[in-house]
């Protein structure tokens, strides 16, 4: 009797502790869950009626923390224009957690690790997100699109459905509010000594097939030169990341910085390996035909950036890689000072046999997390909406960008003049005042994305005209979505950086010459022996999976 | 006097030049530095720099001295790392010389304690909580407290207080000396020596220290100028964040990290002949001993 007794004390005690835990972990599930349907508690501050195109202005003053990424070009200042601004129109003092740029995701993971995060979390490049999304810290934001008309109603228009897809992960969900962009921007090309060339005849090529031939009768001209040296080859584990990036969307592979073990093949509807599709065998065969008549410079795989540079300058080569900042404030404005009458200019991407597309994807940029602590706050719903008006009105992003109109700058027909005085990465460099540093405007946290007009309102010549060509091509189809869940995932990440290593590694050796084209079948062996086809596999069942739970 | 053999003086011919060549190889990266961080943009690109400035230029020294933020965060690490090293030599010393007593009950245990610490940590984020609900964060304690006892500095200086003579102690406490007095009136002032290394090593070790400061300030009003000039590099080579105006922007670029290294270890160069003394003494004082 005795002993039941106390063994059944010893069971309730055993008993009251499980239940206790369960109720503990219960609430952390069921808190997101039950609340997420609920958010009437939540209503503090916000809009009862708010829509697309609305001025937010939250209706009690409220405070949000946000991480805040410094950027040393324009040190953050409490002062700015830029904050008074923002509580002046939306009533919502932004406090910032100020971490300086060079250490930006080291700070961030700390803080959401520690359950110290603030509430909205900017500057997230995907897929760095993916690794919050297990601990719960980080809210699954899709689920609260519905407070953001500004954001949907862009999404909407310009048809962003399947690039908000490729974020989703295996639970069908988006963890970042991404910055979108309302056409494709592209970002470097080839850009060529055009003095040199007028020298001889020769004119800007259009095509790959005409890069090689300008580059032959610059070698015919040269013969001792490498007409073409290359950069971008270093913290990278693609070398030459650019040039293989644009060269590979002139033959719709991704490659470069774009590469990625797995692509869709729209045809056969399912993912293959992008390293030993045929149309990447093309490019690698253009390519090595390049170095093998010593028209591309090999140490250029290899070189530091600026030793690349450094032969444009000493005109040891006349050809080279380039994005419309480099353009104009690196290679032109050295080459002015060191050779006499030297022009350069930067084509826009050359065609190749996919014709004229750009690669997908790049119509999403990074974004705003929100941490899930948000969610308890009775400020959750305005806090949505002020997200959704500073980062997706069109209002709040020229705000953003462009400061208050006829204090920063006056707009006539889609044109934005700084007032004078104000300069803007040093368009004006006797002004006493700067954009970005002065006033907290133009400001690599709260501006990117948006409206064509808009993100084209700063282009300088350059820019504009090799944009305006770039936007008139197709985007290549979105990857369908494909996530993975967090067992396949682990099994995957052991397989995919082996692969990707020998992909690279041997990409470099055909186009260096180091490999004979006839061992093709052979590098494609060594690749299988690496689990290849136990990854396609994998990914082509995540996909399935996700078509039949997700329509 | 003997007069020293050949063999000695044909060694010590030798023992020069390669003791010279030593120092040459040693400041040669140093000097390089120097003269990379006053030399014009094209030049250093060009690699051209090695012992003399070239191109002669101050820009990036103009730009850096000119930002208010860079006399903020000097400020600061100058701070830091007075406070610091105070309360670091503070509990170091006391610790240690609990630590050089024989005679003292539970002392395994408490070198134990110490030792441990070296092998294994709690992590960054059990740490990180730990100093923000301890209410640190955004303070000088923060930088201080977590770092006041280095474990390698704790068991040198027990080292060298066990090396000195009981007698000594046991004399001063005839006297009439407390044992908190044979400490600061007899122990300390006899181990200058190692108080200077001490002081030496942790003031370096602050004074060039980035992460926690990084980790838990919350504003660049209270980052360390290591912050600042890491900050400054990640952006004047991050590529086309234009700020300054080209000119001047290609120009830091090139010359910012010279600059920064200068800066940088500018206050301890003139710090170290100072301390440096102490050092020759203490290793005298070891050898007259036997």
């Amino acid at each position: 009797m005795k002993n039941a007794g106390e063994l059944s004390r010893r069971q309730i005690l055993a008993a009251a502790g499980f239940i206790g835990l369960a109720t503990l972990t219960g609430c952390g599930s069921g808190d997101g869950g039950g609340d997420s349907k609920d958010l009437s508690k939540k209503q503090n501050g916000a809009m009862k009626h708010y829509r697309a195109g609305q001025q937010f202005k939250a209706t009690k003053a409220l405070s949000f923390s946000m991480l805040h990424n410094d950027n040393p070009v324009y040190p953050l200042k409490s002062g700015w224009l830029f904050w008074k601004e923002v509580t002046k129109r939306t009533g919502v003092t932004i406090k910032p957690v100020d971490v300086p740029l060079a250490d930006y995701e080291k700070k961030r993971s700390v803080l959401i690790g520690a359950g110290d995060a603030p509430f909205l979390i900017p500057k997230t490049y995907h897929p760095s997100e993916v690794a919050f999304v297990s601990s719960g810290a980080i809210l699954p934001v899709s689920d609260y699109v519905h407070l953001m008309p500004n954001f949907q109603d862009k999404v909407r228009r310009w048809k962003l459905e399947p690039e908000l897809d490729s974020i989703r992960q295996s639970d069908g969900k988006y963890y970042l509010l991404p910055g979108l962009h309302e056409k494709p921007k592209s970002g470097y090309s080839l850009s060529l000594r055009t003095d040199v060339l007028d020298k001889h005849g020769l004119s800007l090529p259009t095509t790959w097939d005409e890069v090689h031939d300008v580059l032959t009768a610059l070698k015919q001209e040269y013969p001792g030169k490498y007409p073409w040296t290359d950069r971008w080859s270093t913290n990278t584990p693609f070398p030459c990341g650019a040039l293989f990036q644009y060269l590979g969307q002139a033959y719709g592979v991704k490659a470069g910085w774009a590469y990625d073990n797995l692509s869709f093949d729209t045809r056969a509807k399912k993912f293959v390996f992008t390293a030993t599709q045929d149309a990447y065998r093309q490019m690698i065969e253009y390519l090595r035909g390049l170095v093998a008549e010593k028209l591309l410079d090999p140490e250029s795989f290899t070189q530091q950036d600026d030793q690349a540079v450094q032969k444009l300058l000493a005109e040891k080569s006349y050809v080279i890689s380039a994005n419309p900042q480099e353009l104009v404030q690196n290679y032109r404005y050295n080459l002015n000072k060191q050779v006499k009458g030297a022009t350069i200019e930067m084509v826009p991407v050359p065609l190749g046999p996919a014709g004229p597309v750009l690669l997908s994807g790049i119509r999403l940029e990074n974004g705003v997390m929100v941490s899930s602590k948000a969610l308890k706050s009775s400020d959750f719903v305005a806090m949505m909406q002020f997200v959704d008006w500073l980062w997706y009105s069109d209002d709040g992003q020229k705000f953003c960008k462009w400061g208050v109109e006829g204090v920063t700058y006056t707009e006539s027909g889609g044109k934005y003049t700084l007032k004078p005085g104000i300069s803007l990465m040093g368009s004006d460099p006797d002004a006493p005042k700067d954009l970005q540093k002065d006033y907290g405007f133009f400001n690599g946290v709260f501006t990117y994305g948006g409206s064509w007009e808009l993100v084209s309102s700063n282009f300088g010549p350059d820019e504009k005209k090799f944009q305006d060509a770039m936007s008139q091509r197709k985007e290549l189809p979105v990857d369908p979505a494909h996530p993975l869940q967090s067992s396949e995932q682990e099994q995957a990440t052991l397989w995919d950086t082996p692969l990707k290593d020998a992909a690279i590694q041997n990409t470099l050796q055909f186009v260096l010459g180091k490999r004979p084209m006839s061992e093709w079948d052979q590098h494609i062996a060594e690749l299988k022996a690496k689990n290849m086809q136990q990854l396609v596999d994998l990914h082509n069942k995540a996909y399935e999976r996700f078509q039949k739970e997700n329509g | 006097m003997v007069r020293p053999s050949r063999s000695y003086r044909v060694f010590q011919g030798v023992n020069g030049v390669v003791l010279t060549l030593v120092v040459l190889v040693t400041l040669y990266p140093f000097v390089n530095i120097v003269a990379r961080s006053f030399s014009g943009e094209r030049q250093v690109r060009a690699g051209e720099v090695t012992l003399w400035p070239k191109g002669f230029s101050l820009t990036t020294y103009d730009i850096v001295f000119h930002d208010s933020m860079f006399w903020r965060n000097y400020g600061n690490t100058v701070f830091y790392t007075v406070v610091s090293t105070a309360v670091a030599m503070f509990l170091t010393a006391c610790y240690a010389y609990v630590l050089s007593k024989k005679h003292l009950k539970g002392r395994t245990a408490l070198v134990g304690v110490a030792v441990f610490t070296m092998f294994f940590t709690g992590g960054l984020i059990p740490n990180y909580v730990l100093v923000t609900s301890l209410g640190l964060k955004n303070t000088v304690w923060a930088i201080a407290l977590p770092n006041a006892i280095s474990v390698f500095n704790l068991l040198v200086m027990k080292a060298f207080f066990e090396s000195l003579p009981t007698e000594l102690e046991e004399a001063a406490q005839i006297d009439g000396l407390s044992t908190y007095g044979i400490l600061l009136r007899i122990v300390l002032p006899l181990s200058k020596a190692v108080v200077a290394t001490m002081v030496l090593f942790y003031s370096v070790s602050f004074w060039n220290s980035w992460f926690s400061a990084f980790l838990y300030m919350d504003s660049s009003d209270l980052m360390p100028v290591t912050v600042y000039l890491r900050n400054l590099i990640a952006g004047a080579t991050g590529g086309g964040n234009a700020g300054a105006t080209t000119e001047q922007l290609s120009q830091v670029g090139a010359t910012i990290q010279s600059v920064a290294i200068v800066l940088t270890a500018l206050p301890i160069l003139c710090v170290y002949p100072f301390v440096q003394r102490y050092f020759v003494s203490g290793v005298m004082l070891g050898a007259v001993k036997g």
